[in-house]
């Protein structure tokens, strides 16, 4: 979601790695993927295109379980080749309950090497909160990206993104909360090269600037891919950030995660794992963490029905709490 | 589990809470046990409503037991789902014909987690043909809390209990009760928490009369007595059965109870309650339902009721495996809270 908000509170998020509602667009998929042919295979012998910064250790968080709580149950409906609606309905002991409509709008353009990249993403909350992507091509290596959300009727993010993805590098830069009035902007440079045909460097450099400070902050990044894993590490003055994805077969992937952040002076470790039984239409996820939280979550397709089950519990033992979560997909 | 003494029901009813459990787990393994859950129900005996097949032999004996006193809202009272929450997993191990013991492992968001470990055992006098005494029953928590009841049949028509119930280390309930069952009327007497130095007990009577084939009258009377007090609390009992229907209703001094059931067909059963109380001065109207599809070995219990509570319940057997997923959510639109949970029942 918001690239420059996960980076400043992501270490120190209380609520790692339970990711946001909204699931990660497929414009930041990791190019790794192992149904598709390995990126770093390229038929011309050149050096592939790294992707892009935010999907860096996006393998790694996929294999932990998604925090849930209370009942969901969300009815996804395709209405035409381009056009897809979603209701969601959320019933939570912890927070309000909500209604959420989510809309979505694919764009088939020529440049656009996955076809049903969304365009438009809509989203809107029973209590009046707004989510809204856009996504636009402009030509073939450069996409700009624009973001807005708030809060009932308060704005909290507006930023504006625009990426370039050349044969062997990515370069992007962000401008984040741009305010005038308030004089206050961040602004987010983001660069990846690939090196060799496994080895990726790049860095970040974060600048905001408010009416009474300014300041900034250098990142770097490597990440190394070998068929069966990747590693990836984020080191700068801000914290560091390692993790490691390990496909150990086609039913089984493992992750490790470590997170320092020199803000609030924490770290955690975390381990994950993801069991896949295509054949009993189930995934579970698993994870285990240093703040003593242990967390599963099962989903069951349950298939002459187009639903799926999800059923998932966390338990914090350091602070004694239960969270139990159920929810089913239709469509 | 808490005693809660409340002036309608009986002690009795009062200390056998329904268990957590898919009844018709607990009474899977062996012939020798009961058709009761591996928790506190008192095995039941004759059903109800007396099938139609047996019209021809109430010739010279045209009127049947009525069951116990306790019995009479529970058909109701089955139909309606159990507030579940947090996870659960029960393991039941039948060891052999008469031993039976149970797990369970119990996470809560609301209230303490902890494991629990109960065995069950059935005797060799067998009465009938699901029936065998004596049964005893215990259940230790982890904290130190013990519930254990011991049920016996002296004679063909004598039967006797013994109930005792401990939180951790104290005894918060202690009581003791006879049922005798004539031909068409059942009589018992309870004596619950008798403390000898402190002078204080609680002395219950329970008469159940059958009028018709269909119609059944009785009543309980509720005498305690504490040093300096001392009151009594007397209730009566009708009880109407159809065809396909069970009507109910308690009148008393504390307030008025009435259940409706309905057996719609072969998967749908129907439950209507009413309840005041002039103590607390407010009523209760629930309505419940339960959708029985063996077929795909599915059971579902709805309700809805008067305080804006909603809740349902959802059981499945996952067949080649003996496992049974529970799933279960509350929500109390008034006072905005909302429960889920589910639990895993394996054997």
């Amino acid at each position: 979601m918001g690239s420059v908000l996960a980076l400043s509170s992501g270490a120190a998020n209380g609520t790692w790695p339970f990711s946001p509602d909204t699931p990660p667009s497929r414009w930041d998929t990791h190019p790794a993927h192992w149904d598709r042919p390995p990126r770093w295979e390229r038929r011309d012998g050149r050096l592939p295109n790294p992707g892009s910064f935010h999907s860096l250790h996006r393998s790694c968080k996929d294999v932990f379980p998604q925090q849930i709580e209370g009942v969901k149950m969300t009815v996804n409906k395709t209405l035409s080749s381009f056009f897809k609606a979603s209701h969601t309905f959320h019933l939570s002991a912890v927070s309000p309950s909500y209604y959420r409509f989510h809309t979505e709008h694919l764009q088939d353009d020529q440049y656009s090497k996955d076809k049903d990249a969304p365009a438009l993403i809509g989203e809107m909350d029973s209590s009046g909160s707004l989510n809204a992507h856009s996504l636009i091509h402009l030509t073939e290596g450069v996409r700009a990206r624009a973001v807005f959300q708030s809060q009932q009727s308060q704005f909290v993010t507006w930023q504006f993104e625009t990426e370039y993805r050349g044969s062997d590098f990515t370069a992007a830069v962000t401008v984040a909360n741009p305010d005038v009035l308030r004089e206050s902007v961040i602004l987010v440079a983001h660069f990846l090269q690939s090196v060799s045909s496994g080895l990726v460097l790049g860095g970040e450099l974060v600048y905001h600037r408010g009416r009474a400070e300014e300041g900034g902050i250098l990142t770097l990044a490597g990440q190394y891919s070998r068929p069966n894993w990747v590693a990836t590490l984020n080191a700068g003055k801000g914290g560091a950030h390692a993790s490691y994805y390990h496909r150990a077969n086609k039913q089984i992937q493992v992750g490790v995660e470590f997170e320092a952040s020199t803000r609030t002076q924490e770290t955690t470790a975390s381990f994950g794992y993801r069991m896949e039984l295509p054949e009993a239409n189930m995934v579970f996820r698993g994870m285990v963490n240093s703040r003593c939280i242990i967390g599963g979550v099962l989903e069951k397709r349950l298939t002459p029905l187009p639903a799926t089950l999800i059923m998932g519990a966390f338990v914090n033992h350091r602070g004694d709490k239960l969270q139990v979560g159920l929810g089913v997909n239709v469509g | 589990w808490p005693v809660a003494l409340t002036q309608m029901g009986s002690v009795l009813a009062a200390s056998s809470p329904a268990p957590a459990v898919n009844p018709a787990g607990g009474g899977a393994h062996g012939a020798g046990l009961g058709s009761f859950p591996p928790g506190f129900g008192m095995p039941s005996l004759s059903p109800v409503s007396p099938p139609s097949g047996q019209a021809a032999e109430d010739a010279d004996n045209p009127l049947q037991n009525p069951g116990t006193y306790e019995e009479c809202h529970r058909k109701c009272k089955e139909v309606y789902p159990m507030q579940m929450e947090g996870v659960r997993l029960v393991v039941n191990k039948g060891l052999s014909n008469h031993f039976q013991v149970n797990h369970t492992v119990n996470l809560s968001t609301i209230a303490e987690s902890g494991y629990r470990f109960g065995a069950t055992y059935v005797g060799t006098k067998q009465i009938g043909p699901a029936e065998s005494f004596p049964v005893i029953v215990g259940d230790m928590d982890n904290t130190g809390s013990l519930n254990s009841q011991i049920i016996h049949q002296l004679t063909s028509a004598l039967r006797t209990k013994i109930a005792i119930q401990t939180q951790q280390q104290k005894f918060v309930n202690w009581q003791c009760d006879l049922e005798y069952r004539g031909v068409d009327f059942t009589s018992a007497v309870t004596l619950g928490n008798p403390d000898i130095l402190v002078g204080s007990g609680i002395l219950v009577a329970h008469y159940l009369q059958s009028i018709t084939p269909a119609l059944a009258l009785g009543g309980e009377l509720v005498y305690h007595q504490r040093p300096g007090e001392e009151g009594a609390v007397t209730s009566l009992i009708g009880r109407y059965t159809g065809e396909n229907y069970v009507a109910t209703l308690t009148l008393g001094g504390a307030g008025a109870h009435a259940t409706y059931y309905h057996k719609a067909n072969e998967q749908l059963q129907l439950g209507v309650e009413f309840e005041a109380n002039m103590k607390m001065q407010e009523t209760t109207t629930s309505v419940g339902y339960q959708v029985d599809l063996q077929k795909a070995n599915l059971l579902f219990k709805g309700t809805v009721d008067s305080n804006w509570m909603v809740g349902a319940t959802l059981e499945k057997k996952l067949l080649p495996l003996p496992l049974t997923l529970a799933l279960g959510a509350f929500l109390n639109q008034r006072k905005h809270k909302f429960q889920c949970g589910f639990s895993v029942t394996i054997g």
